[in-house]
């Protein structure tokens, strides 16, 4: 296993640094911690979802229900709580994450069992899982007055925070499930077999089942893990935005797949990075939150966004042209 | 010489068609016993009857001692029995070391991965077929013969007793051979047995101890090494001697249709020139890797060449794609039929009609009239055994699937054909059907590049030959030399100048 960055890496890298010299000389307000805080606190829901995307990516699948997931999760969950009373965190995580599993495994049942591509089998699903739950459970919203106050407090909490002349700056707590579900597939991905699996059949399916590999157990571990992760993004992002829509989330998916692919991973599976995707989804959010303050408005962003990703695509695929070239494999 | 495995009486039958008929085969221990046959012959089916792919009808499958009559993967894996795909099976993306040591740690029961165990168990095996190589590179990263090592190497990992390789050297250049065949000589003189399935006769007697000789799904027999020689074999295989007609040109034209002069392009061919006039099939011989497949891709416009000249019916003509070659009357038959030569899921009349769908279109509106009366007349013409035009392709043979490839570019009455291997992987009576059209399209004034590395076939449909080998014309042969005697036999030395001698390979080294 390689430790030192890769080359595509150290790309991202250096677009990263070079965007945030320009905005920083353009407009010195993007220097303050307040603005990077943001940032991290935007973005540290997408995160986590990534992840759990990066490894359904990586076994050679796709997934764009996941937001669908994380939305039926959280609802559910909060408008249980809501209609019982209780009001604990944990209780929260834990029964949207179950739900997320439960999906999760859905979704692997289906490709299984129908011999379909994901993209079909989840761009259906996504929509199944949003009707059933606006159908059958409630499509009412719900303003921060009703929402347990755990939830709130979950929200608004920080680490530790930074006192500048004009008030304070804080880093949102939000931080720690995204630490943890990225050690989490980390270890998973590099530590053990199960991993090993996943990479392996993102490769070569045949070869995978010949070395003892189960495909289909693999699969159900990666989609039910997505939706664990989509379980527990949704109560985060609900937590953050203090309130619960029944049309929200949903809608975002194809900006996230944008930047795992941003962030290296092979949409033809076998290959994918956790840092890359760190990476990916931070250029995602720096662009979201910063046009403004170069003075471009917001439509700017889906330009750019749709430009890093047709060229970081196009950087791959060269650098893959050219290795199948010295081994004499034509593809043009 | 001990026998680690018997197989005894294996019949094995798909759809009422006899892939194997009472097969008995003993594999004794530190030996390389190859398996020769033509194509579909059954020593493919065989190998997966012993490695558990398939379950046998009958017979029975003696190793270590106890008597199977079918194994699983598992069980064949456990007892020793390890099979090297065509294909490799291997990770593309993951490391050396990680390709190496995944499936022996994995039939361990491993959950948790130890990366120091994964790298000292690569080096180890490759320590033991004397082999370097960088062990953090992914695969795709390295050449195909470092792939191959590091096949084997995940199937000394396991702890194989037996080794079967399937066709292992196809994509290997001379060098590359010579190594492998050293390594194999290494391997059994540890103890191993290897099952070496290969058509090239000459690499078989280079390494072989004992050669087992299939034919139509029953064994002719078991012969040394040393009782036999390419002669015997290639009856013994065949059945038969096969004489096919030769051919001789009766075109009166003399105009080249088709002058190429130093054509070049670095690395894969240099300073190619030939002329090519009606009624010629030009022979284009040499192995894999020697340029032909690369100098045959630039005719037809896909591979543009760097320097050199193409002339086509006198002018000079910038072939940049296949169109432009479409338009100049060149027609290229793929080597790779399934995928560059065939639409395989649509019907026959589609693909007939797919090189020349503009010809027949009226305002953009396929006339089916006129696609079906095209499709008759080609699948008459060249005897397609096929219910019907609309017939997927998919579901043809082989041979039939070839013969719409043809039918195809024909329609499109072209003046060179340059065909790639047009007979791999085709039966022997389609093949002598192939051939037959052939002579009749160079006798009404078409020009054939034929491109082929099987001797018989170059001596029976060439009236001229060029022989390639590193990219280089290293000899061109007439008509009148191809008449001579011995020239069979100097083709074939030209083209490989014989599997180097393996001490002559150390040295090279």
């Amino acid at each position: 296993m390689k430790k030192k960055l890769d080359q595509y890496q150290k790309m991202l890298m250096v677009i990263i640094i070079i965007y945030s010299v320009f905005v920083a000389l353009k407009n010195p307000q993007f220097l303050k911690v307040q603005t990077v805080f943001d940032i991290i606190k935007t973005s540290s829901t997408t995160m986590i979802v990534a992840f759990g995307l990066l490894v359904v990516m990586i076994s050679g699948g796709i997934d764009v229900s996941f937001m669908a997931i994380a939305l039926f999760g959280s609802y559910t969950s909060l408008y249980t709580m809501i209609k019982t009373g209780i009001n604990n965190l944990a209780f929260a995580f834990a029964l949207s994450a179950f739900i997320g599993v439960c999906l999760g495994l859905i979704n692997a049942l289906l490709i299984n069992w129908l011999k379909l591509p994901p993209f079909i089998i989840t761009l259906g699903t996504q929509n199944l899982f949003h009707g059933i739950m606006t159908t059958f459970i409630s499509d009412k919203s719900f303003g921060s007055g009703v929402l347990p106050t755990c939830l709130h407090q979950f929200g608004q909490g920080t680490l530790f925070k930074i006192y500048t002349g004009n008030g304070s700056a804080g880093l949102t707590v939000s931080l720690i499930p995204v630490l943890l579900a990225g050690i989490l597939t980390y270890l998973i991905l590099y530590k053990t077999m199960l991993g090993r699996g996943i990479v392996a059949i993102g490769n070569n399916e045949e070869s995978a089942r010949r070395a003892g590999f189960n495909p289909f157990i693999i699969r159900l571990f990666v989609y039910g893990y997505s939706g664990a992760l989509a379980g527990m993004m949704g109560i985060v992002y609900a937590a953050q935005v203090n309130a619960l829509y029944p049309n929200k989330m949903v809608g975002d998916e194809l900006m996230i797949v944008a930047a795992v692919v941003i962030g290296g991973t092979k949409i033809t599976g076998g290959q994918g990075k956790i840092f890359g995707s760190v990476l990916g989804v931070l250029i995602i959010y720096l662009l979201n939150s910063t046009l403004i303050l170069i003075g471009l408005s917001s439509s700017w962003n889906n330009l750019f966004v749709g430009a890093i990703l047709v060229i970081a695509v196009a950087v791959t695929s060269y650098q893959e042209r050219v290795k199948n070239r010295n081994h004499l494999i034509f593809t043009e | 010489m001990d026998p680690i495995l018997c197989a005894s009486h294996i019949c094995k039958s798909f759809i009422g068609v006899r892939a194997l008929n009472n097969i008995d085969i003993t594999i004794n221990a530190g030996e390389i016993h190859c398996l020769v046959g033509e194509n579909g012959c059954g020593k493919s089916t065989f190998v997966k009857c012993i490695s558990g792919v398939y379950e046998p009808d009958e017979g029975s499958i003696e190793i270590n001692g106890r008597v199977y009559q079918s194994l699983t993967p598992v069980e064949a894996m456990k007892n020793g029995i390890q099979v090297i795909y065509q294909d490799l099976s291997l990770f593309q993306h993951m490391t050396v070391a990680e390709n190496i040591a995944i499936s022996k740690l994995k039939f361990e029961g491993n959950r948790i991965i130890d990366w120091k165990q994964v790298k000292s168990i690569a080096k180890e095996q490759l320590d033991k077929i004397g082999v370097q190589m960088d062990l953090d590179k992914t695969v795709g990263e390295t050449s195909m013969a470092n792939r191959q090592m590091v096949a084997i190497c995940r199937a000394l990992a396991q702890d194989a007793k037996i080794l079967f390789m399937d066709e292992p050297t196809t994509a290997l250049t001379k060098t590359e051979v010579g190594h492998l065949m050293k390594i194999m000589l290494e391997l059994k003189k540890q103890g191993l047995a290897i099952v070496f399935i290969s058509h090239k006769l000459d690499e078989v007697f280079t390494v072989a101890d004992k050669i087992t000789i299939f034919r139509n799904g029953n064994k002719i027999g078991d012969f040394e090494s040393k009782d036999l020689n390419e002669k015997s074999l290639s009856y013994y295989m065949t059945g038969r001697e096969i004489e096919y007609q030769r051919y001789h040109r009766v075109c009166k034209d003399n105009d080249p249709i088709l002058e190429i002069d130093n054509l070049t392009r670095t690395g894969q061919y240099e300073n190619v020139s030939m002329s090519v006039r009606p009624g010629d099939i030009i022979g284009l011989t040499g192995l894999l890797g020697s340029g032909r497949t690369e100098l045959a891709m630039s005719l037809f416009g896909l591979n543009p060449p760097k320097s050199g000249v193409i002339k086509v019916e006198g002018r000079v003509t910038d072939i940049s794609s296949p169109m432009a070659a479409k338009k100049c009357g060149i027609a290229l038959l793929p080597e790779d039929r399934f995928n560059q030569g065939l639409f395989i899921e649509r019907k026959i009349k589609e693909n007939i009609s797919s090189a020349l769908i503009n010809s027949i279109c009226k305002k953009g509106i396929v006339n089916k009239k006129k696609e079906n009366e095209i499709a008759h007349k080609y699948v008459d013409e060249l005897k397609v055994r096929t219910p019907s035009v609309d017939t997927v392709v998919g579901t043809l043979s082989g041979g039939n699937q070839q013969k719409v490839v043809i039918g195809k570019w024909i329609a499109t009455k072209p003046k060179v054909f340059i065909m790639d291997t047009p007979t791999v992987g085709i039966d022997v009576g389609s093949k002598s059907e192939i051939y037959e059209q052939i002579h009749k399209f160079a006798d009404s004034g078409m020009a054939i590049i034929f491109i082929s590395d099987e001797i018989q076939e170059i001596m029976a449909n060439c009236n001229r030959v060029f022989i390639l080998r590193n990219g280089q014309c290293v000899k061109k042969l007439e008509e009148e030399d191809l008449g001579q005697n011995g020239a069979e036999k100097m083709i074939a030395d030209l083209i490989s100048s014989r599997v180097p001698e393996v001490s002559a390979e150390e040295a090279a080294q």
